[in-house]
């Protein structure tokens, strides 16, 4: 009888432990989130409080929410909210002025232009504040070295027809290793539409079997782990343990070492520009906040968070 | 001075009979509280869910290995958790088999072979290890076990430990496997976090078996190990079911160290040092960055109701099999 209890009480704590197990660390999840959407509490009566909304990439919102938090010290009475969303909601939200500032990681398109003119009656303006640089990060011990960017495609995409390392160079073996990013990462973003490219007029997505980490650092320490692996991740987080490969636009071009030259000036080919925009020129408080942004310490900023600062 | 110590006593007395109602109905609701989280929680995800069930193409949910939550603009979302399925389970059983026989050999040990000191520190051992965090774990199948996994199985292509390795599934690539977190890796881990419910739940129910059972074997001449397989496992057979059963519900649900230990690759794995993915990671990895109410959310609170399913149906399992130890024994 004892016996029977002492189960009986097992399976009902067990069965609580389970269920609350997945679901509280997806709970905590959302709040990180949350936490993250909006940077700053309202600034504190100093003066008139002014708030700057910022709007769009989901790529730059660690960088954006790390300017606004840096910014609380420079103007206290300036009140950063900083959301992401996607660089195209930014753009929708710039139309409609529900946002001063749209961050974007691609440049603007032509309609957009148009609708923000059309809406607003201004002409948009362009900031570049950072380049964003990704790297294809190999074992040290592998011999291959460059890359092209048909060949991470098989590699990388759907369908593709890459599977082991002797199909690049016969004297290597092995399978393809593969480490990402989450799929709801921007750079996860980024890599699919420069890598994985358009099939019929459509995004190629990503194939299966592709380990997806929660972290930059951690694709770059499983690949220094794993002779055959592959993975791709900001260029600032290189690490000795690691090699990065050279990569060409095309087959049989010479690969271009990735750096931070070869990214600002763009003959690195998985590089991109990030851009801020606003309708109209900015009002003087939101060209303050921006001349910050692009002077000395808004610019290690972009360094810590692993972008390429512009100088 | 006699008179206000006795009003104070009396008051005192008073006070305690006034609050002795809401006590027992604190004390009820304490009773209640399991189940009423349970209710609340499982209405919860059901209510979260409830949106995409009808919107889900569940035949493919089911059928297909393509998981693409977050497709490109322009393209359809894909929602495949067979693989996930097959993380689940395959992780599950590598940890069954291993934690089953030494969960049971251990409880074996601590009930009728050791004594005295070394039976007490084993019992308190055996807890320490179940108090250590699901974190830790993960962190040492990543940092410690994941190398020695990958080191174990790695093989110059062509000699007979790697012909081996291929032939009997056991990596699937002729150097060996490709990484230290895989299937394995995780469902050792999964194994060392089931054996202390196992053994102390299967300590429990042979210590339940009466002796007079023990006597009688050692009256006819059974050695220990013709008493442990003949006389204790039958009549002990139902809490070690159940036992292992538990062990069984506490892999499924094992979130954070597999999340660190398998690889958290969507694929069905083809041998045993593949890495592969699971839904509890595929939901702690995914969740935090869904946006509220979007198909991808609901989809994987759906992957909470299958979980659920799952753990409700292991517990119920476990259930009837120790009902049917009361009905064996009335019979």
């Amino acid at each position: 009888m004892i016996t029977n209890q002492s189960i009986h009480r097992g399976i009902q704590a067990g069965a609580v432990a389970i269920l609350t197990a997945g679901l509280l660390s997806a709970g905590c999840g959302k709040n990180d989130q949350a936490a993250g959407g909006s940077s700053t509490s309202p600034a504190p009566a100093a003066g008139k409080t002014i708030e700057i909304r910022m709007k769009g990439s989901d790529t730059m919102i660690q960088l954006v929410t790390a300017w606004a938090e840096a910014y609380r010290k420079v103007k206290p009475n300036v009140f950063v909210n900083a959301n992401g969303g996607g660089t195209g909601t930014g753009f929708a939200a710039l139309q409609n002025n529900n946002t001063d500032i749209c961050n974007a990681s691609r440049e603007i398109k032509k309609e957009e232009t148009e609708k923000v003119k059309a809406t607003t009656g201004k002409d948009v303006k362009e900031f570049v504040v950072a380049y964003d640089a990704l790297a294809v990060y190999t074992h040290p011990s592998n011999p291959i070295k460059a890359i092209s960017i048909e060949e991470l495609r098989e590699i990388w995409a759907e369908g593709g027809t890459m599977e082991n390392w002797d199909q690049l160079n016969p004297g290597f073996k092995g399978k393809f290793v593969l480490f990402g990013r989450q799929n709801n990462s921007g750079t996860y973003d980024y890599f699919r539409e420069h890598i994985c490219g358009k099939k019929d007029g459509k995004q190629r997505e990503f194939r299966g079997a592709i380990s997806e980490l929660n972290g930059s650092a951690e694709v770059v320490e499983n690949v220094s782990k794993t002779p055959t692996g592959i993975g791709y991740s900001g260029m600032g987080y290189k690490t000795p343990a690691v090699n990065w490969m050279q990569v060409s636009g095309k087959k049989g071009e010479a690969g271009v070492e990735p750096g931070i030259e070869a990214a600002r000036s763009g003959k690195y080919p998985i590089s991109r520009k990030l851009y801020l925009y606003t309708a109209g020129d900015p009002a003087p408080e939101i060209k303050a906040f921006i001349d910050w942004i692009l002077g000395p310490d808004g610019q290690k900023i972009v360094e810590k968070e692993g972008f390429v600062s512009l100088k | 001075m006699a008179a206000p110590a006795s009003a104070r006593k009396r008051r005192s007395f008073n006070l305690f009979d006034s609050i002795e109602k809401p006590v027992e109905w604190l004390i009820r609701l304490c009773g209640w509280s399991s189940i009423l989280g349970i209710a609340a929680i499982f209405a919860f995800i059901l209510k979260e869910a409830a949106p995409m069930v009808p919107n889900l193409d569940w035949i493919h949910f089911f059928t297909s290995p393509r998981w693409i939550p977050n497709p490109a603009t322009g393209n359809e979302a894909s929602f495949g958790a067979l693989a996930l399925l097959v993380g689940t389970f395959t992780t599950t059983g590598i940890a069954l088999v291993i934690a089953v026989p030494v969960g049971l050999g251990a409880a074996v040990y601590i009930s009728e072979f050791a004594k005295g000191k070394v039976k007490e520190t084993l019992k308190i051992v055996i807890e320490l290890l179940a108090a250590i965090p699901s974190i830790v774990w993960g962190f040492i199948g990543l940092m410690v076990l994941g190398p020695l996994v990958k080191g174990v199985f790695t093989a110059e292509p062509g000699s007979l430990w790697s012909k081996v390795m291929v032939t009997l599934h056991l990596a699937s690539s002729d150097i060996g496997a490709s990484q230290g977190t895989n299937l394995l890796t995780g469902g050792i881990i999964l194994a060392l976090m089931s054996v202390p419910l196992i053994v102390s739940l299967s300590e429990d129910a042979l210590r339940a078996v009466p002796d007079s059972f023990r006597e009688a074997a050692l009256a006819l001449g059974a050695n220990p190990w013709e008493t442990v397989r003949r006389v204790l496992f039958p009549a002990a057979r139902n809490g070690l079911l159940a036992a292992c059963m538990l062990g069984m519900g506490r892999a499924v649900g094992e979130t954070m160290a597999v999340l660190l230990a398998t690889g958290h690759s969507n694929r069905i794995p083809a041998a045993l040092t593949d890495p592969v993915r699971t839904m509890t990671a595929t939901i702690a990895a995914e969740m935090g960055e869904t946006v509220h109410g979007d198909d991808h959310y609901r989809v994987l609170f759906i992957l909470g109701i299958v979980l659920f399913v799952i753990t409700c149906g292991i517990n119920v399992a476990s259930d009837l099999i120790v009902k049917g130890v009361k009905k064996g024994n009335k019979a």
